[in-house]
């Protein structure tokens, strides 16, 4: 059974529904919409389930060949990191969709541009041919265009365009690097181009090809992530996006990046992410001080949340770059929990943005008085955001210290002072906006959180604490295959993972290896 | 046998004979004007079936050289072509053909008498343009170059009463005989180095370097270089595309899609059959001309195109950035002709798409089309505003629509033969070239507050606008079918 075709129909087969739904019944498409997006989270749920934990290979795997000649294919599978991603995404969209009922204009077609643009995430995580993974990379743009671009807030147009014009710049390199890598391939393989992510990791690219073909990946990806410098994009996407849009950006948009480094930068340029590893670690913390300094003298709340984004993103590419298991496993960990704890927060700015319209942290104060509920939810996220002990953001972060010390012991420790900066910017905004006598007449009116809201933001709650307490089930899915992207750095390159850096008796199977007795189905 | 000699003519027969029906239907019976959109729609599909069965019968193994009068001279020359590459074409310019008579179908309706002769004009310019798809022969190619081009100065011109318009024509006419002249003195030159005048067959310019080597090569790359200014000039290609945003803007919207999409469909074809098809062996001199060309007009398109406040202006110059683009298939030489065939057959039906939008937005015989008349077109006419968007974002190379396809598959090409710097030029400029596009689409989604009036585009141009849209989407989607296609779409 294909499974994951089936997964990736899904938001689109809901996008139709919607989309043809009388007119004369607007009040269907929101309880519609939420309904169709809940169907991916379904299958999602069946690939945990049925995910054999402890395997490094590709699973459900899906093989058919459209093209010979320029040698493109509907080529699929997941492994324990895009697993996680997968699932993370088809459990963010049911939510952002469910979080968007103060949408009133428009609505059939803002949902429709929702579902429309979780296939195309749910694309590039699942894509092992790369012309697929960049059609869907790109395809993404589209839709969070559209959101920001209509239904944004002030500085909607400007910040939508320059959030495209940003993306795509990267994407024109990677474009090039797969037009590239796609020719080199063809040549060894005798088509005249070949895009499958498995012929290609049969070649040991020459070293000059290798670090432009790196270069080329790893620009489009760090504007994805982002990375300090090529962060201001974000801010503006971010702020200006409505709700949900913001929460899919920074829950699983910016995931895009990170996930682009670990499949693609490593595994085929394992040389050049030797060479490279140690200054692009550089410019992560960089971005953990520097996305974390400006997040406290924000004094607009969303753009808090969207530079503490580029702090967090800062320690996974730390822990990326750190190539010791802790530090991969660290980083995929982060890369769920930033996505929880980050939509959490943006989903409970959106809340009470809906009731006061304005996000100024000066205009609150005292809004735990009337709102209590929503004060304790919101101090839970940002505990979780900033890592504290038993929530899901320290063991990504811990993790991730503890793999990058192993490697760069002064850029973990300079790293670390992320995580006492976002314990000050984060409290520090609590203290703002929740504490304090109540200046502003209106906040003392308004309503703690309704069914409907605290319906959305239970199962993240739940999530944060059940995978902070207990992570095991999560870590051990994911070890496997970023144990094998380790094994396969060390066979083609000299670089040795420092000593406790990798767990030497397990037994990993080389990468990129398709696991046959899960969900496979081949074809032509 | 019969059959197989009327078939590599039909498509130029049938719309021959399309013109001269619609020329004497208006001279018998003046005040049925309804009846010449129907007899012009009719010839160009049964041009594009006559395609068709052309591509069946090569297809089956027919096909081949057909000679004027054979035996009758000393030098044979053969005169029309059948293969796959000349029957492709009489496909796509069938079809562009039908689409853009109804896109120019308002117009035709709003000039009276006198759009018979647009129409008549219309159907000779495409048979010229499939000449030089369909002929081996460079001064037949020339021939069919200057049908269609006088057609078009013409057309350029064709509403009077608008200075724009004759200014636009004017231009054309003065620039555009200009790259005629051009291109026929290359033909001579080439003539001169080789002693041939046609591509294939006996003595012809292939015969010449197979069993020549070209010691002292200076008129032959003279030909050749005048031969491509030329082509260049039709196809817009930068610094030959001085003419494509005044002419452009000047000449009736409903008139420039045909204008627009045929001449590239068959310069492009008229490239891949002179210089793919019998200079292949001379691509080490050609190759690096192409790319630099390419190169410029990439950049200059989409610069220039950046900093349009006309659509139509903008399109001209996007049409320069994508001749640059289409460019990067034809340095691959024969390997890069399926790519050029599946760029340019559906960015042509873009074109005769964005046109039929503009002409419904901003009237079919305006010579302007302001950024501002599209503004909140989404509200206005939602069908309209969204098929523009999908156009746009097909033109600006989005993945799952056309534009993407033809531009991976020309890049994949360029990239096969070594021309990476093009390639990362391409992918750049593409880029830059997405910022006016979605100028354009954010335009059309913008304005709530304008309550301007509904636009109710008429039945034919929402047709047109419609299998616009429905080709980027469609071979956006599931291109698997037109690639198949475009693999047989090659040169004798």
């Amino acid at each position: 059974m294909p499974v994951l075709t089936i997964l990736l129909a899904l938001p689109l087969v809901g996008a139709i529904i919607v989309a043809f739904l009388p007119k004369r019944r607007p009040e269907l498409v929101y309880p519609i919409a939420v309904a169709v997006s809940i169907m991916p989270l379904v299958v999602a749920g069946y690939l945990l389930w049925n995910f054999a934990a402890g395997d490094a290979s590709f699973q459900f795997a899906e093989n058919v060949s459209l093209n010979e000649t320029i040698g493109f294919g509907w080529r699929m599978a997941v492994d324990g990191i895009s697993l996680f991603m997968v699932v993370l995404t088809a459990l963010l969209f049911p939510i952002s969709i469910a979080a968007s009922r103060s949408v009133t204009e428009k609505v059939k077609t803002y949902m429709v541009l929702m579902l429309i643009l979780e296939t195309g995430v749910l694309g590039v995580f699942l894509a092992l041919d790369l012309l697929l993974f960049f059609a869907f990379f790109e395809i993404v743009l589209i839709p969070m265009y559209m959101l920001i671009a209509m239904w944004g807030s002030e500085n909607r147009s400007y910040a939508s365009m320059k959030f495209v014009l940003f993306t795509a710049a990267g994407s024109a390199f990677l474009l090039a690097s797969i037009i590239a890598l796609g020719v080199i391939t063809g040549d060894r393989v005798g088509t005249l181009a070949s895009f499958d992510f498995r012929d290609m990791l049969g070649i040991e690219f020459t070293g000059a090809t290798q670090t432009w073909l790196f270069l080329g990946f790893a620009v489009a990806f760090a504007i994805k992530v982002p990375l300090f410098p090529f962060h201001t994009w974000l801010p503006d996407a971010h702020t200006e996006a409505p709700t949900a849009g913001s929460v899919i950006l920074a829950g699983v948009l910016l995931k895009m990046g990170t996930y682009g480094l670990l499949r693609f930068n490593l595994t085929l340029f394992p040389k050049a992410t030797v060479d490279f590893g140690f200054w692009i670690a550089v410019i992560g913390v960089i971005g953990i001080v520097y996305g974390a300094a400006v997040a406290i003298v924000q004094p607009d709340i969303k753009r808090l949340v969207a530079y503490s984004s580029v702090s967090h993103m800062g320690f996974i590419v730390l822990g990326i770059f750190a190539l010791t298991s802790q530090g991969l496993q660290g980083s995929v960990f982060q890369m769920i929990s930033h996505g929880l704890t980050t939509g959490a927060l943006f989903l409970l700015i959106g809340m009470v943005y809906d009731r006061t319209h304005t996000r100024k942290i000066a205009d609150y104060g005292g809004l735990a008085k009337s709102m209590p509920v929503y004060a304790g939810i919101f101090l839970f996220s940002a505990f979780a955001a900033a890592g504290l002990p038993g929530l899901s953001g320290f063991i990504g972060e811990f993790t991730i210290l503890v793999g990058s010390y192993l490697s760069f012991p002064v850029l973990a420790i300079v790293g670390a002072s992320g995580v006492i900066l976002a314990a000050i910017y984060l409290l520090w905004a609590y203290e703002r906006v929740f504490t304090g006598p109540t200046t502003n007449p209106k906040i003392e009116a308004l309503r703690d959180l309704n069914f409907r809201e605290l319906a959305i933001m239970v199962p993240l709650v739940a999530l944060i604490l059940a995978i902070g307490v207990y992570p095991k089930p999560v870590l051990e899915r994911i070890e496997p295959s970023v144990e094998a992207i380790l094994v396969r750095i060390e066979a083609v390159t000299e670089y040795q993972v420092p000593e406790f850096g990798r767990q030497d008796d397990a037994v990993v199977p080389q990468y990129g290896e398709i696991d046959p007795g899960v969900g496979q189905r081949s074809e032509g | 046998m019969e059959n197989a000699a009327f078939l590599p003519v039909a498509f130029e027969v049938i719309l021959l004979l399309g013109a001269l029906a619609v020329l004497m239907v208006a001279v018998i019976a003046d005040r049925n004007r309804k009846v010449w959109g129907p007899i012009a729609g009719i010839a160009f599909l049964l041009g594009a079936g006559a395609g068709v069965l052309q591509w069946r019968e090569v297809l089956a193994g027919g096909g081949g050289l057909f000679y004027s009068a054979q035996g009758a001279t000393i030098f044979e020359s053969p005169m029309v072509v059948l293969d796959g590459f000349s029957a492709f074409a009489a496909i796509v310019l069938g079809l562009v053909g039908f689409t853009a008579m109804l896109g120019s179908w308002d117009l035709v309706t709003r000039i009276g008498k006198r759009s018979a002769e647009f129409v008549a004009l219309s159907l000779l310019a495409v048979a010229g343009l499939h000449m030089m798809a369909s002929s081996p022969n460079l001064v037949v190619i020339f021939i069919g170059l200057e049908t269609a081009s006088i057609s078009f100065y013409i057309l350029a011109g064709f509403v009077r009463d608008d200075t724009n318009a004759e200014e636009s024509s004017l231009k054309y006419f003065l620039l555009g005989s200009l790259a005629s002249a051009l291109f026929l003195y290359g033909v001579a030159l080439t003539f001169a180095a080789t002693g041939s005048l046609t591509i294939y067959g006996a003595n012809s310019i292939r015969d010449f370097f197979s069993n020549t080597v070209v010691t002292q090569p200076g008129i032959l790359l003279v030909g050749m270089a005048l031969m491509l200014i030329g082509l260049f000039f039709k196809i817009s290609a930068a610094p030959f595309h001085q003419w494509a945003p005044d002419v452009y803007q000047g000449a009736p919207s409903a008139a420039v899609g045909l204008m627009a999409a045929g001449v590239k469909v068959a310069g492009f074809a008229a490239l891949g059959r002179i210089f793919v098809g019998g200079l292949i062996s001379q691509i080490d001199s050609w190759g690096p001309i192409i790319a630099v060309i390419a190169a410029i007009s990439m950049i200059v398109g989409t610069t220039m195109a950046l900093v349009q406040t006309d659509l139509k202006r903008m399109m001209a110059y996007s049409g320069v950035a994508h001749s640059g683009y289409l460019l990067t298939a034809i340095i691959a030489g024969a390997d890069g002709l399926p790519a050029m065939w599946f760029y340019v057959g559906t960015y042509a039906f873009m074109i005769v798409g964005t046109f039929a939008v503009i002409s419904a937005v901003s009237g079919p015989g305006s010579t302007a089309a302001p950024m501002e008349d599209f503004r909140g077109l989404a509200r206005r006419s939602p069908e309209m505003g969204w098929l523009l968007a999908i156009l746009m974002f097909g033109m600006s190379g989005m993945p799952f629509f056309a534009g993407f396809v033809g531009k991976i598959l020309a890049f994949v090409a360029a990239g096969s033969v070594g021309y990476i710097w093009l390639v990362v030029l391409a992918t750049l400029t593409t880029v830059i070239g997405l910022a006016f596009y979605l100028r354009v689409v954010a335009n059309v989604f913008a304005g709530d507050e304008d309550a301007e009036d509904d636009i109710e585009p008429s039945l034919p141009t929402r047709f047109a606008v419609v299998i616009g849209a429905t080709v980027t989407v469609a071979f956006g989607i599931v291109p698997w079918i037109l690639i198949d296609v475009v693999r047989d779409a090659l040169p004798l």
